[in-house]
């Protein structure tokens, strides 16, 4: 009965939070609700005895919307509503009913069909982060390292991005051309 | 020109630039910099001196309504009008040096020619919103009847509540009990102050 | 039946644990300034109470009844939800910490722990992250410069921060291989000796660092450092709201206290004849006090130095000690 409450009161929560991102014009409200959104659905994790991933998504996504949030810092004055300029109106609005209810649909269709199952049961006795160790390094072993290396590319490429000029201070480049 | 060129103002000789520590060129440069600040130990010779205070439990703090810091005899607080010790009337002769030497015009003083033909003060007043407290007022004074207090406890329920002559005078009651203590500080002359006259030409 | 009783014990361990905890962090408050003044050669709150015990009634009174103030212009919802989260998240954290051994009480085995997870040390340093945006959010919705630089600061002390942590937390999680607290407890059993600080000291000081920064104390305070930023993301903050921030603060730095008594320092085991509660009270206070000896002593960091020593010195450093830890035990 408790996880049945819970199970909706998360759902409801998470479809809110993620309506609000979706309609609010204001940056920091849209962002902040991204932030709860993302912790709500941590829950169902939770409810789910997958308490590894569960953590794994409120620490993830917080650092990641903490991101987002720097940009948003940047880009707007965020206590402020945000102008939209949508040109296409019914364009947009037809496309991205149609490609909800077709990603709907998609996930629909092995529920509905019956023929979901576990590749994975979990195993008494083993935690989850064993279990999550074992698959990562087994079967998902390439795809892993793969997306490993991808990650270190785009550190490696973010970081030589920014190392130009980066040991200079605006006051060195002023000395350097003469004008101090 | 150089920046330096403009910092020079031909102040005395032995005048020594420091331009800071020199900067670190190299990030390994930087990192034994780092090092060396880090592992130096000057962070530990602070939480030590910290420590060592708190352990020797020397505490300066004074708890001000119970305890209240006696100040020195040069403080200038509050102005004080003083009497003569032998007759007990004011020594204030209403020369007006002191209204004149104020320099923020603070000090308002009305004279009038009494029955005996002396000069009376009749008001004395210091806007004390104005004064700033400079000392001029009681080191111009000749008779020594305007002085520096020390009471500094200046909150009151009025502007004009400590400049009105009434407040500053010495009341008599409290002279007779023998109250009034000669002024030792701001203006007054000090002990040795005879030894420092010099003979006036007429003397030779 | 089971599962009712459950619920009860459960709800119960929470209040006692909220209540204790935030009687705690208040009364941090009080032994900060009293410690802090003793080292600044004062003497601290002396006038409520014999020797100033009750300021934190008069505080609290004071906090309590102040007017919530809600400036013009600024977010509103979010502007009265940020010190809601810090607090929250704060209070989160400690569902996981063990504080003492288990004890029986009329026949009945109290655990105190108010929930045993399996990723104990994740859930709270997820829980510590999510109070990050307590700042966050306050400073962007104020409407006020220092807010807002304050805010940017949060982002950027957590950002680095939270590598540093987890990175240094790695080592001693690969030598005990659960992310349990109360499994890292046992794994310390029998005597000083069996600390997990001297095999891995590096960890230890690494972690230590990275408390710091992310309770905002002392030497890594800038997202609230008056001498630049008024007060950071609570210049707008009064009564109420601004006391949510610090029972926050407060109870976050006790949490941190307890996992490094725990994580290093040997738990909740005895010591010699030192029963085990008492033994991790003395270790919690006398983190505490490290916490308040530091802020006396040292001065504040820059922000480019702190993301200069964290990204180029700590966090190298802590990779170093998982990639040691791993040879050492392969």
């Amino acid at each position: 009965m408790f996880e049945a409450i819970a199970f909706y009161m998360f759902s409801i929560l998470v479809i809110g939070m993620f309506l609000i991102v979706v309609f609010s014009k204001n940056a920091l409200y849209s962002m902040s609700a991204l932030a709860g959104g993302m912790i709500f659905i941590s829950g169902f994790f939770f409810l789910l005895d997958a308490d590894f991933l569960g953590v794994v998504q409120i620490i993830v996504y917080t650092g990641a919307i903490m991101a987002v949030y720097a940009f948003g810092m940047m880009f707007f004055d965020t206590t402020r509503d945000v102008k939209e300029n949508i040109r296409f109106k019914k364009i947009i609005y037809t496309l991205s009913t149609l490609s909800a209810i077709f990603v709907i649909f998609i996930l629909l269709a092995p529920v509905y069909s019956g023929k979901i199952e576990a590749l994975y049961p979990s195993i008494q006795g083993v935690g989850n982060i064993q279990m999550i160790g074992l698959i990562l390094f087994t079967k998902y072993l390439v795809p892993f390292e793969l997306a490993a290396i991808m990650l270190l590319a785009a550190m490696i490429s973010g970081i030589v991005l920014v190392k130009i000029k980066m040991e200079e201070t605006p006051t060195d480049i002023e000395v350097a051309k003469g004008e101090k | 020109m150089e920046l330096r060129g403009f910092k020079n103002r031909n102040v005395s000789p032995g005048y020594i630039f420091f331009e800071g520590e020199p900067k670190p060129l190299t990030s390994w440069e930087q990192f034994k910099r780092f090092l060396s600040r880090a592992v130096k130990g000057e962070l530990f010779v602070g939480l030590w001196i910290v420590l060592r205070e708190m352990i020797r439990f020397d505490i300066h703090t004074l708890q001000y309504p119970m305890e209240k810091l006696k100040m020195g005899p040069r403080y200038r607080a509050i102005h004080k009008l003083l009497r003569l010790f032998d007759s007990g009337s004011e020594r204030c002769i209403g020369c007006g040096l002191c209204e004149k030497i104020c320099i923020s015009n603070c000090i308002k003083m009305d004279t009038k020619v009494d029955e005996k033909s002396r000069k009376l003060v009749t008001q004395y007043s210091i806007n004390f919103g104005r004064c700033i407290f400079c000392g001029y007022c009681a080191e111009v004074c000749p008779e020594l009847a305007i002085v520096h207090g020390s009471s500094y406890e200046h909150a009151s329920e009025q502007r004009a509540s400590f400049g009105l002559k009434e407040d500053m005078l010495t009341p008599l009651d409290k002279f007779k009990a023998n109250k009034q203590k000669e002024f030792p500080g701001f203006g007054a002359l000090s002990k040795d102050a005879d030894k420092f006259v010099k003979k006036t030409p007429l003397a030779y | 039946m089971i599962e009712t009783a459950l619920i009860v014990e459960t709800v119960v361990k929470a209040i006692i644990a909220l209540a204790v905890i935030a009687g705690m962090a208040g009364f941090a408050t009080f032994i900060e300034r009293k410690v802090l003044a003793f080292m600044q050669r004062r003497l601290g709150p002396m006038h409520v109470g014999p020797y100033g015990l009750l300021q934190l009634a008069a505080d609290g009174i004071k906090l309590f009844t102040k007017e919530d103030i809600i400036p013009q212009n600024v977010v509103k919802p979010i502007f009265m939800i940020a010190p809601v989260i810090a607090a929250a998240s704060a209070f989160v954290a400690i569902a996981a910490v063990p504080y003492f051994p288990e004890f029986t009480v009329f026949g009945y085995t109290i655990h105190p722990i108010i929930s045993d997870i399996n990723v104990g040390l994740l859930f709270i340093m997820g829980a510590a992250s999510v109070g990050m945006y307590a700042p966050l959010l306050a400073g962007l919705s104020s409407h006020n410069k220092w807010s807002l630089l304050g805010g940017a600061r949060a982002v950027i002390q957590l950002l680095s921060f939270e590598v540093v942590s987890g990175l240094s937390i790695l080592g001693p999680v690969m030598m005990i291989g659960s992310l349990s607290l109360i499994n890292m407890n046992d794994y310390q059993i029998g005597g000083v000796a069996n600390w997990l600080i001297w095999k891995q000291p590096l960890a230890f000081v690494l972690f230590a660092i990275a408390g710091f920064a992310e309770t905002n104390r002392t030497p890594f305070d800038l997202i609230e450092f008056e001498a630049e930023i008024v007060s950071g993301y609570a210049t707008e903050y009064s009564g109420m709201r601004w006391g949510l921030f610090f029972i926050g603060e407060y109870a976050n730095m006790i949490t941190i206290s307890v996992l490094v008594s725990i994580i290093f320092l040997g738990g909740y085991n005895d010591i010699w004849i030192i029963p085990g509660a008492i033994a991790m009270l003395i270790k919690v206070s006398l983190w505490i006090f490290l916490f308040l000896w530091v802020r006396a002593a040292w001065p504040h960091v820059r922000p480019d130095q702190l993301m200069w020593v964290c990204w180029k010195v700590l966090m190298p450093l802590a990779l170093i000690n998982v990639l040691i830890t791993g040879i050492v035990l392969v």
